[in-house]
């Protein structure tokens, strides 16, 4: 019995020890907040428009996630190193909407009233896959590789 | 599929327990596909998919830190079947509880989620922990079960773990060294391949002076001992309105391919390489107009491969506080051997969004330098137009036709019903 005790003991006086390391070692910083605090507008957003200095949780100027044809053209760069950052303003879902284990529709069918989104597959892709996978394979590996490739199996065994 | 509507089922059962919460949100989107297919030879055919996709967000439960986030589909073909597969189908693309501490972005997550950290993009049934440290490094884990996908039971491994270590130093630099694993995988007939899949990998961003920042990627495949992958982005920025950015792309195929469920379409045993580089240019002239332009140079090195230059340009337009915005494009991909195709595609939209009625115009056209099944071109119009019943609930309805090589005409019709509900005001709707 004494040598339970003395097991809870040490396994108090271990966690406590734990808990007090941990508390220096993680950072004290307020968290980024769930929701963008403002409302913002349709289209694409500038950040910079009223933000100058950096991002408080990523240490990195706002101007650098300012939704430029660049960034949305290279935004897989960002979700690994800020995906944190990008839950601000986005749901997971807004991700699934084109990275998914199985996508039902098209993206651009099922947002079909909205063109000014960068969605890929326009139009009759299905044809156009031919050339483009034989062009560069690895755009298609990246979502189809090994997930999101029921479809493709039809074909392809 | 049963262990989908299982997994469903046993999410939404878990709702009436969280009935409590004091944020709800609910994004609902209705959509009935109507479609005539005609392809040349064969009888039209007409499909109806009814297709419902439903997220669901629990906010501020328990102790204010703790929520509940959900979000999956379900189909039903009202015609003919619009896949190969059944004429019911869906999918849980994600259902978990997450905790967020309010100080050092900490988040714990357990349940259906997806993984982007480092070289990992992942959905896995399991838990994940994130967290910033002190002197500016963070360190993230997750581990689970791997989401199959319908086809076969075995594409995945029985379990994939992983984790991310980053170091920052405020507004200059950023590292981070990411590994993942995933065991058991299924080796098929192969008998030469590992039954295991095992990346190591480091990320940076670096912006050593006001103006440019570098970002980019390498992965390490330690099962096939070879780099897969080494990605990077440069960007100038010398003035607010002009942006410059130059990407370096390099992929040994024989790592970079070697996890894939399509050994036949994705194969990694003809030891190729592929290498791409290009760059940008945006420029916004004026408040509403802004032009880019893109070049990137494809070397696909292997049998039957050759080279590629892709390259083109977009003008877009922003009126009337971005209640109108329109765009019109050109894009080339001109390959240099005679055995692939080249093509040329031209796009032009445009989209009024009002308080109560929105409408959209999109047309796209591709021109192919060898004709498809005697068809040297294709194109589709798009045109949709809807009314907000409330300000969140709304119903569209697009009407799109088509010609292209595999059919004589494509018409489709999409009834769309949307409806986002938040039960308080939490700042920007995401």
């Amino acid at each position: 019995m004494r040598r339970i005790k003395l097991l809870s003991l040490c396994a108090a006086f271990a966690g406590a020890m734990a808990l007090a390391a941990c508390t220096h070692v993680i950072s004290q910083e307020t968290s980024l907040p769930s929701w963008h605090p403002e409302a913002l507008g349709e289209g694409r957003v500038d950040c910079s428009e009223c933000h100058e200095d950096k991002v408080k949780g990523v240490l990195k100027p706002y101007a650098s996630f300012s939704h430029t044809p660049v960034f949305v053209k290279n935004h897989r760069f960002y979700a690994g190193e800020d995906g944190r950052l990008c839950a601000t303003c986005h749901k997971p879902s807004f991700c699934t909407d084109c990275h998914a284990n199985e996508l039902e529709i098209k993206p651009s069918i099922r947002y079909g009233n909205r063109p000014d989104r960068e969605l890929v597959h326009r139009g009759d892709y299905l044809t156009r896959h031919r050339i483009d996978g034989k062009i560069d394979p690895t755009s298609c590996f990246k979502c189809h590789g090994r997930t999101n490739n029921e479809q493709c199996v039809a074909c392809h065994r | 599929m049963k262990h989908k509507l299982r997994l469903m089922t046993l999410a939404f059962a878990s709702l009436p327990s969280l009935a409590a919460a004091a944020d709800l949100g609910v994004d609902a989107t209705s959509l009935i596909r109507l479609e005539e297919r005609s392809v040349p030879g064969f009888k039209d055919e007409n499909v109806v998919p009814a297709t419902q996709f439903l997220g669901v967000d629990l906010d501020k439960l328990g102790d204010g830190n703790l929520s509940f986030h959900l979000h999956g589909w379900g189909r039903v073909d009202l015609a003919h079947r619009s896949t190969d597969e059944g004429t019911t189908d869906g999918d849980l693309s994600y259902a978990y509880l997450a905790y967020r501490f309010p100080k050092a972005d900490g988040l714990v997550r357990l349940g259906r989620f997806y993984v982007y950290e480092g070289i990992a993009a992942e959905q896995l049934d399991g838990v994940s922990v994130r967290g910033d440290l002190a002197k500016g490094f963070t360190a993230s884990l997750f581990g689970g079960a791997p989401v199959r996908l319908d086809i076969t039971d075995r594409n995945k491994g029985d379990y994939v773990v992983g984790g991310r270590v980053g170091f920052r130093v405020p507004g200059i630099l950023e590292i981070g060294a990411s590994a993942l694993r995933e065991g058991n995988t299924d080796t098929g007939q192969t008998a030469n391949l590992k039954n295991y899949r095992q990346l190591v990998g480091g990320d940076i961003w670096l912006a050593p002076f006001r103006m440019i920042e570098v970002r980019g990627h390498s992965s390490y495949n330690t099962a096939t001992d070879g780099f897969a992958e080494h990605s990077y982005l440069v960007l100038f920025q010398p003035l607010k309105d002009l942006s410059i950015s130059a990407e370096y792309n390099d992929y040994r195929l024989k790592d970079y391919f070697a996890s894939t469920n399509l050994r036949s379409l994705f194969n990694p045993d003809k030891g190729e390489t592929l290498r791409s580089y290009g760059g940008s240019v945006t420029y916004v002239i004026a408040k509403p107009v802004e032009v880019s332009a893109d070049y990137k140079r494809i070397n696909y090195h292997g049998d039957n491969h050759g080279n590629t230059h892709r390259y083109g340009g977009e003008v877009r337009l922003t009126l009337a506080d971005r209640k109108v915005r329109a765009g019109v494009s050109y894009h080339r991909a001109d390959s240099n051997r005679a055995d692939v195709n080249s093509y040329h595609e031209v796009r032009g939209w445009g989209l009024y969004d009002a308080a109560a009625y929105f409408a959209s115009l999109d047309a796209i056209a591709h021109f192919y330098r060898q004709s498809i099944d005697t068809r040297s071109h294709d194109y589709e119009f798009v045109g949709s137009a809807g009314y907000r019943i409330l300000p969140n609930l709304a119903f569209s309805g697009d009407i799109a036709y088509g010609r292209n090589p595999r059919l004589d005409s494509e018409l489709r019709g999409v009834l769309r019903l949307t409806w986002n509900f938040t039960s308080t005001s939490k700042g920007a709707a995401k």
